[in-house]
């Protein structure tokens, strides 16, 4: 017994040396940055991470970055409004129909998308665990509540059950992400509840238990640091998902149009009836959008090949936005 | 064969205890909107008294169980109240709309399971190697990018700049009255013109979810015995694939009634940017104009779609695999 401490304790000194290690203590945190570790030695898997974080600086800074006032008009030297004026070197990305700058518009509109799919992967991933590790560990009752009420969830249609509550909650930007969080849980708590029911399995877990280890203790201690690397995959397609359906929500007109996010900037343009003769205002944030969602899906399936399976949490409805 | 009966019972029964929360919840949903339809009266410039004459008659004043069996009745016998926006009954509106939404999303629907599971299975087979790796690429790609994009990127491309095909609507203005029957127009070739474009952004954008369902499914079947047995035997590598494909495809087949049931109603966006007068169309036009009673209607016809297709694939599912079966 005495031995076997020790060397735990001499294996935790030696592993204390890299930098991931300064959250030792929090064993959640420590296996969800060793699992991403691992998967950013794969190359595709980083390049993919790469793109993510570009777009993550983008919404930090972006705001800052921006050369033009997103909602001033532009004039040529004869005083005349700029409309949809090609790309040049003062505007890299045009003007829109009303003369505004659309490379402004598309730093400044980073900072709404990426809060949105951060509210809304962060909300999958955390209501996803409460209810997937509740089921799974406590089980019973409690589980076949939690369980039915996910499949009901799985029955909502999912765009206009969205659009229902978000006229019913008041019309937002922040209620717009929030409702894709409220519903889109479902699929991570399905997958998080097998795996919990698989850890609870495990001897430390019941040693732990026979022990006097209180539920919560068992839960926080033994069974989230082993469903923590499961969380780098449900935020990454959580935040794609996020992203997409809010995009899918502002253009229909349900979401916030003075919050100029790369889904108002479609719609506008879509309204304007330039779509087609500016098309560095109408494609630009659309490809911007599909090249995030994109990234983070890509990223997800770099988890899948770390555990060498499929996750299989497609959500077939989250991506039909 | 008892059990299956009992199985069938239990699924029945459940299906319509769902579709009647489903009716209850809207019913509730709707009485707890702020403000009824006599608000926007109110703002036209109505009286008082001749508002409360108006909620007499239409029995709002009524208490809450009173209206809500009232409900439950006029639902049964299909009377779904007027259109605010249309002054048309709900039904008579809606039902064309139903039809139009069917007639694209069934074909495209079709089209991307057909499609889908032959991408599926290649990319199964070939696992691993760079044809997969770099040819699901473009698949999770049309996946990523909103539909409403790829529905603007086509009218861009082919509508505007090769004026191939026109921009929106389903008939050109002014030619439904050439037809004398209800089925005229959805045989003309000015339908089929207006068709394509939409017809191609569904398949493009739904492409995805058959194609990976159908590659986990393929990689599942390849590891197990059997498929490793028909090695052994030395069958040719047609026949593996037959085989392979058969026990692969059970879960194309029963998703695919509920796919089609989702895409009903998330077909809200590609019928948006085209202006096809479907029914997701019609719910984001109600919604916005708060005609509550067809935004009540076309909601639970959406959901119905989906709960009853559920409620097919179970049974099929019981028929096809026993070992699935409503858990007592």
């Amino acid at each position: 017994m005495r031995v076997g401490t020790k060397r735990m304790i001499s294996k935790h000194r030696i592993q204390s040396l890299r930098p991931y290690q300064m959250v030792a203590e929090n064993h959640i945190l420590r296996n969800f940055l060793t699992a991403l570790r691992k998967m950013l030695d794969d190359r595709t898997t980083s390049f993919y991470f790469a793109i993510l974080l570009v777009i993550v600086v983008m919404g930090l800074f972006g705001p800052m970055l921006a050369p033009h006032d997103v909602n001033a008009t532009h004039y040529d030297d004869n005083g005349d409004i700029l409309r949809a004026e090609a790309p040049s070197v003062d505007h890299p990305l045009g003007t829109t129909h009303a003369g505004y700058d659309v490379f402004s518009r598309i730093l400044v509109g980073a900072r709404p998308t990426v809060l949105t799919g951060l509210i809304g992967g962060g909300m999958i991933l955390s209501i996803g665990t409460a209810v997937g590790v509740t089921a799974g560990y406590v089980g019973g009752k409690t589980e076949t509540v939690l369980m039915r009420f996910t499949d009901f969830v799985y029955g909502v249609p999912l765009i206009p059950f969205a659009i229902v509550l978000i006229t019913f909650m008041g019309v937002g930007f922040l209620s717009s992400a929030l409702v894709i969080g409220l519903i889109l849980w479902r699929g991570a708590a399905r997958v998080i509840r097998a795996q919990t029911m698989q850890v609870k399995q495990y001897p430390f877990v019941k040693v732990a238990k026979a022990s006097g280890a209180s539920t919560p203790r068992i839960i926080f201690k033994h069974i989230l640091p082993n469903v923590a690397p499961m969380a780098i995959f449900f935020l990454a397609m959580g935040v794609g998902y996020a992203i997409i359906l809010q995009a899918g929500l502002t253009f229909l007109g349900v979401a916030d149009p003075f919050v100029p996010s790369w889904g108002v900037m479609i719609r506008n343009a879509f309204d304007s009836g330039y779509m087609a003769t500016a098309p560095w205002w109408s494609l630009t944030p659309g490809l911007l959008i599909g090249i995030t969602v994109l990234s983070t899906f890509m990223f997800g399936r770099g988890y899948e090949d770390l555990i060498d399976e499929d996750a299989e949490s497609v959500d077939a409805e989250a991506v039909s936005a | 064969m008892a059990s299956m009966k009992r199985y069938f019972v239990v699924r029945f029964v459940q299906t319509f205890v769902v579709l009647w929360l489903v009716l209850t919840g809207l019913f509730l949903l709707f009485r707890l909107m702020p403000g009824d339809f006599t608000a926007q009266m109110a703002v036209a410039g109505a009286s008082p008294e001749a508002l409360e004459e108006i909620r007499d008659q239409w029995g709002l004043n009524d208490p809450l169980y009173v209206q809500y069996w009232s409900y439950l009745v006029n639902f049964v016998q299909l009377d779904m109240g007027e259109s605010a926006i249309y002054r048309q009954d709900v039904w008579q509106l809606t039902k064309m709309r139903i039809f139009n939404t069917f007639i694209l999303v069934a074909p495209a629907i079709t089209l991307t399971y057909v499609l889908g599971s032959v991408i599926g299975t290649v990319a199964g087979r070939k696992r691993g190697t760079n044809l997969e790796k770099f040819g699901i690429v473009p698949v999770i790609a049309a996946g990523s990018f909103p539909s409403f994009f790829i529905a603007i990127v086509f009218i861009i491309v082919f509508a505007s700049w090769m004026g191939l095909f026109p921009t929106s609507g389903m008939l050109s203005p002014g030619v439904s009255g050439e037809y004398d029957t209800w089925w005229g127009p959805y045989l003309s070739g000015n339908f089929a013109h207006h068709y394509v474009l939409p017809f191609a952004a569904v398949i493009c954008r739904y492409l995805f979810i058959p194609s990976m369902i159908m590659r986990t499914s393929v990689i599942e079947v390849m590891d197990k015995g059997h498929t490793q047995y028909h090695r052994l035997t030395g069958l040719s590598s047609v026949q593996r694939f037959r085989h392979t494909a058969k026990h692969a495809s059970l879960p194309l087949i029963t998703l695919y009634p509920v796919s089609m049931a989702r895409a009903l109603g998330g077909l809200v966006l590609i019928e948006t940017v085209f202006n096809w007068p479907g029914i997701g169309w019609l719910l984001v036009e109600s919604v916005l104009g708060r005609d509550y009673p067809v935004v009540q209607f076309v909601f639970f016809i959406v959901a119905a779609f989906v709960i009853i297709s559920n409620f097919v694939v179970d049974l099929v599912y019981g028929t096809i695999d026993p070992r699935i079966r409503v858990e007592e």
